[in-house]
């Protein structure tokens, strides 16, 4: 097989007041099945072998599903892939000798811990206001007992596919986190449980979001097209329908 | 729960609400408007008494000082939002690449400021050149002779590439904004976004192309 030499222009910054800057490496003998995370697994080692700090990044399951790991790859969050993660990036996808520029998520409500790592606690704050059903529901009910249309079931599924990497915000140029908080909304929503607290939860998670300090929805789409799980713009105007009902009729 | 609507309007999403109604009402203002433009393809006569109709009108000032308000509301929000927006992100990114795929980002969806301050500028030099431009009277009829006003501004090259560039710029400004709107109010369903989002497009370019028309056919026609 053979073999990939690529050079990384990272981002490293020591703390979250320290002063960031690009610092490049070589990348040798990269195996093009390698994913986008194990080829830095193996500068790290190298770097950790010459006694060097190495190049913080989270990650958890690498399958993808978890929502841990991303970063922007050449300018875009988690890389030129569509619906995939940074875990799920292989490095077959660049071509032998190129450059790659590999920067953290950037926005105020997501400030940068160490490297790549971003603090994303303003996104359970988030799910803190509203993102959970109140009542409990106890166990699994017989499937008939509480009927669920077919479309409704599948559009809260895919909403319900949301991991939360954040990917959503870091693409906005308004680092609006709408797809995220719509995909809970839409999600929680839509379902027999959580409809009677619909109302309640939309402006308590808009309200949060307002308050963590992202922005407005651009109505771009650029979230849409780098999610990882591709949720759709269109959960965003049913949000946008539900918290303008629950503002103005709710009683 | 109460209503909340003062916390709606400050909300991100009552704010693009508000920027959305406005922005649709200044869109239907501007469909009226180029109807009675186009008059001036009928003839001066048409044309300069459906000007006197309109300025001898009373109801006229208070139209004018809701568009006034329309106008005002949409430009403040607008640039409240977006300090507000450039504020969620204060480190910009050192590389920052389009995503495409379903990505709508446009030309015209990132200039949205730049094409709206562009467009404000223009609003005011317009008010300035027609509506308090010189006062011609017209002889037979004794109204205000605003086709020979037009004509007298419009065959001054520069001016005519200054229009058709301005009319281009609040095309680019109506061909994000008019689908923009429908998606901020959640007027949004698989089965006629494309239509939406097509005749977003397709009404921008016609109002542009409507509008641009003018000073076009009066340079090289009208005048002669």
């Amino acid at each position: 097989m053979t073999k990939m030499t690529v050079t990384l222009r990272v981002w490293r910054q020591a703390g979250p007041s320290a002063r960031g800057r690009f610092v490049e490496y070589a990348a040798e003998g990269v195996s093009p099945d390698m994913s986008f995370l194990e080829m830095l697994d193996v500068i790290n080692e190298g770097l950790i072998r010459k006694g060097e700090d190495p190049i913080a990044f989270d990650s958890d399951c690498r399958e993808g599903i978890c929502g841990t790991c991303g970063f922007l790859v050449d300018g875009v969050a988690h890389g030129p892939d569509r619906g995939t993660t940074v875990c799920q990036l292989y490095m077959r996808r660049f071509t032998d000798g190129a450059t790659i520029t590999v920067e953290p998520w950037r926005a105020r409500a997501f400030p940068v811990i160490k490297d790549l790592v971003v603090d994303r606690s303003a996104f359970d704050r988030i799910i803190q206001a509203g993102g959970y059903i109140s009542v409990n529901v106890g166990a699994a009910p017989d499937a008939h007992a509480i009927p669920v249309p077919k479309s409704v079931a599948d559009n809260a599924m895919d909403a319900a596919q949301c991991i939360g990497c954040g990917a959503c915000v870091a693409a906005c140029k308004n680092a609006s986190a709408a797809l995220f908080v719509a995909a809970k909304i839409t999600h929680l929503n839509l379902l027999p449980h959580g409809e009677p607290e619909q109302h309640k939860r939309v402006v308590a998670m808009v309200d949060q979001a307002d308050t963590a300090g992202f922005g407005s929805c651009s109505n771009e789409g650029e979230c849409e097209a780098v999610c990882p799980k591709e949720i759709k713009l269109s959960t965003i105007a049913r949000m946008n329908r539900q918290y303008a009902r629950a503002c103005w009729f709710d009683r | 729960m109460p209503m909340r609507p003062m916390k709606f309007l400050s909300s991100s999403v009552g704010t693009k609400v508000l920027i959305a109604v406005t922005g649709l009402a200044f869109f239907l203002f501007l469909i009226l408007h180029l109807a009675g433009n186009l008059l001036i393809f009928v003839g001066p006569e048409a044309f300069n008494s459906y000007s006197h109709k309109l300025v001898s009108n009373p109801l006229l000032l208070v139209a004018e000082a809701g568009l006034a308000a329309i106008f005002l509301l949409h430009v403040v929000k607008a640039v409240v939002n977006f300090t507000a927006n450039r504020h969620a992100r204060p480190v910009g990114y050192a590389m920052k690449r389009w995503a495409r795929h379903t990505s709508r980002k446009s030309l015209a969806s990132t200039t949205m400021i730049v094409s709206g301050t562009i467009i404000f500028g223009f609003l005011i030099l317009h008010l300035i050149t027609f509506k308090f431009g010189t006062y011609y009277e017209d002889p037979t009829h004794h109204y205000r002779d605003l086709h020979r006003l037009v004509l007298e501004k419009f065959s001054h090259p520069g001016l005519v590439g200054f229009y058709v560039l301005c009319m281009t710029i609040i095309g680019l400004h109506l061909r994000h904004g008019l689908a923009s709107a429908f998606q901020s109010l959640g007027i949004e369903h698989p089965q006629y976004n494309r239509l939406i989002r097509l005749g977003g497009v397709v009404l921008a370019l016609l109002i542009a192309a409507g509008f641009a028309a003018i000073p076009i056919w009066v340079y090289f026609v009208g005048t002669r």
